[in-house]
């Protein structure tokens, strides 16, 4: 023991102060450093998500002016849909390919050393179908010259982004050097350009040879009926299991059961369900494969424990006093719980409902077991009918471009996370408006 | 009011509206109240007074069975009002609490318009027909809790934005817009200040003339300021019930005598 110096000053820190200071500096510090660091890796994370994704929003068009000959495409001459619909889309790319090389030739551009078929080759398989979608809907352009927007190819499209170079173009064997020299000149004379892509967001999914097609429209109406499939089923139940619980279920052993397993399930992975939604759902009551109605269930199973545990919290956070109230002029338990707990509740069991909707919109695995992975091309009908259609989801989407070889997929992965991620942050702010807005105090 | 002139106050013998006989409560093993015998009498105000945890909040909450919603809870004995028992299994809780008011220790408006914090009780249990009898009920009660005259022109403003005290008084309209029987307040007054606090007793003295008023309070002199009765709880047991200028004046029981002077509690 030593005695404290008798000349201490308030002036000059003890040497146990002084200690306390470092250390309380220091652990400041490793909170910034910890702040920092997670700062810095979401914006490593949304910088190259950004800087892939961006570009699937933009894509490469060949503006040319495409004679549509009514001797190709309408040989009775009658303009009749069906007479119409019998010429193919293949029929269509080979018209596109001889207005192209008319077209270049019109421009002067040389096209020495390639073949028609590598001019051809500049354009998307998916050029003359859409070009034959447009016909059909108006027959009345058979006959005449119109400036059409043609999809470039996706190392064409590829080549205009700055991801194909000649260098590359030399090791590839869909397409030569030779080809990208004539895009630069075709893009010197106006008549290849990127443009804004709404397709992206509409168009289905295209094969693994045109990514420069490949949409989002199904999974995104797959994604959105699935929350209409989630919403009607965990809200209704989800509140009426929290109100129970919290408001009339006696406390005795099976209640305290269930407590114990609501708060269980809520960890449990999600795959784990999606193998009882696939036990449950297809194999035992037979519903259809890859449907929105099946994702939904299966999301609905494993949102309802995240959605009770916040509802019962919110409906925890009522005051006592407001019950009290209530009983004491003679409201019976259920006008307690209608009229006054509940409307005081709402905002927090809305903003649980929609963090957990935002969960549920964001979950790969289970979907993969419903088979909601399949390649689906074909939009969905419209509800209720339409949910048990074929469809996929956007985060299966994201799942499924990433697995597969060409390059132009990453981009068009990174575009649809990008998407998504839009989606989760409306939510989200959804979420945090309704809280404010409907905040009371008591 | 004067504590000086207790003794003048008129006490003739007015009918019981509620009676309590052998009254016992249980949480859980907890034997809250022994052997509790009350009469509430009518146009009467009651007060309960003793030091805390003493049970006489309990017993209050036994008047209009608000302590169903404590499961622990078990009351034995009788309790009638008008000479039914409210604990005969016919009787539903919810129109029991219509006749048997309660205004609590805390102010708690619902978080909605003062209009609507009035008409609620009316509302849930079908006392007007139509919106012109809901305004009167709701004037009426305004008027009765001396509130009218401060929130006439303001009906439609939340009831929360009130003061404590016109929160209280407010909370006060609401229990007797449903035209009760007998009032039960629970420490009224011990979350005001001492303006708010004598606007409250006034009111209460007021409110004598239609109701049966029971007040539970901490504070003697409260009890003294606004009752013609008062009970004395300690430990459970009811120890001395009676005219209030007897028990503050000549208290028979040694235990009252020692809490009124300050002794014990």
């Amino acid at each position: 023991m030593t005695p404290a110096a008798p000349a201490s000053s308030l002036l000059v820190p003890d040497a146990r102060t002084q200690a306390r200071n470092r250390a309380e500096a220091r652990f400041r510090l490793y909170g910034l450093a910890a702040v920092s660091a997670a700062i810095l890796m979401l914006a490593v994370l949304m910088g190259s998500i950004l800087s892939n994704g961006l570009s699937a929003f933009r894509q490469s068009y060949i503006t040319i002016p495409v004679t549509l000959d009514a001797a190709t495409l309408d040989k009775a001459g009658t303009r009749d849909p069906s007479g119409l619909r019998q010429v193919s889309a293949t029929a269509y790319g080979k018209l596109i390919a001889r207005n192209l090389q008319a077209a270049l030739a019109a421009k002067g551009i040389a096209t020495d050393g390639l073949k028609p078929k590598d001019i051809a080759a500049l354009l998307s398989e998916d050029a003359g179908a859409r070009l034959r979608n447009m016909v059909l809907a108006d027959p009345g352009l058979i006959g005449r010259t119109i400036d059409a927007d043609l999809l470039a190819s996706g190392r064409v499209d590829g080549f205009l982004k700055g991801r194909v170079t000649e260098e590359s173009a030399a090791k590839d064997s869909k397409i030569k050097p030779a080809q990208l020299t004539l895009v630069s000149a075709m893009k010197g004379a106006g008549m290849i350009g990127l443009r804004l892509n709404p397709a992206f967001l509409t168009a289905p999914d295209a094969s693994e040879k045109r990514p420069e097609a490949a949409g989002l429209g199904v999974a995104i109406i797959g994604s959105a009926y699935m929350m209409i499939v989630v919403l009607a089923l965990s809200l209704p139940i989800g509140v009426a299991a929290a109100v129970y619980l919290e408001e009339f279920a006696p406390r005795n052993r099976f209640t305290d059961l269930i407590e114990v397993n609501i708060s269980n399930l809520a960890a449990v992975p999600s795959i784990v369900f999606g193998i009882l939604g696939l036990a449950a759902f297809i194999n035992f009551a037979h519903l259809p494969r890859s449907a929105p109605l099946v994702g939904g269930l299966v999301l609905t199973l494993m949102t309802l424990p995240r959605i009770i545990i916040p509802a019962r919290a919110a409906l925890k956070a009522v005051p006592p006093s407001i019950r009290d109230a209530a009983l004491g002029i003679g409201a019976s338990r259920m006008q307690t719980v209608l009229h006054h707990v509940l409307p005081l509740a709402a905002p927090g069991i809305l903003t649980g409902m929609i963090i957990g909707l935002a969960q549920a919109l964001g979950e790969t695995a289970p979907l993969l077991l419903i088979g909601m992975v399949a390649f689906v091309r074909d939009y969905p009908g419209l509800p209720p009918a339409g949910l048990a259609d074929p469809a996929t989801a956007l985060p299966v989407q994201i799942y499924n471009w990433t697995q597969r070889a060409d390059p132009a997929f990453v981009e068009r992965a990174s575009g649809a996370i990008i998407v998504l991620l839009v989606f989760l942050m409306l939510m989200n702010g959804a979420a945090i408006l309704l809280r404010r807005r409907f905040e009371r105090r008591w | 009011m004067n504590d000086l002139r207790l003794t003048e106050r008129d006490l003739d013998n007015r009918t019981a509206r509620m009676t309590a006989r052998k009254v016992q409560v249980h949480y859980g093993q907890n034997h809250a109240l022994k052997d509790v015998d009350v009469d509430i009498l009518d146009k009467t105000v009651t007060a309960f007074i003793g030091p805390s945890g003493c049970g006489k909040s309990t017993f209050l909450r036994c008047l209009n069975r608000m302590n169903d919603t404590i499961a622990a809870c078990r009351v034995e004995g009788q309790i009638t009002l008008e000479g039914e028992d409210i604990y005969d299994r016919r009787v539903d809780p919810v129109q029991l609490r219509a006749k048997v008011g309660m205004v609590f220790q805390k102010p708690n408006p619902f978080p909605k318009s003062i209009y609507d914090n009035v008409a609620y009780g009316p509302r849930i249990h079908g006392l007007a027909r139509n919106r012109a009898e809901l305004d009167e009920v709701v004037e009426k009660s305004l008027r009765r809790a001396a509130l009218w005259a401060e929130v006439k022109d303001r009906l439609h403003a939340p009831g929360t934005g009130l003061s404590g005290g016109q929160q209280q008084r407010l909370c006060i309209a609401r229990a007797v817009a449903t035209e009760p029987e007998v009032l039960l307040m629970d420490e009224p007054c011990s979350a005001l200040d001492p303006i708010a606090t004598a606007q409250v007793e006034e009111l209460i003295d007021e409110l004598r003339e239609n109701f049966s008023v029971v007040i539970v309070t901490h504070s003697m002199q409260q009890a003294a300021r606004v009752s013609q009765k008062t009970a004395f709880f300690h430990m459970g047991h009811l120890v001395e019930h009676g005219d209030t200028a007897q028990i503050f004046t000549n208290p028979r029981d040694p235990r009252t005598e020692s809490y009124i002077t300050g002794r014990i509690g």
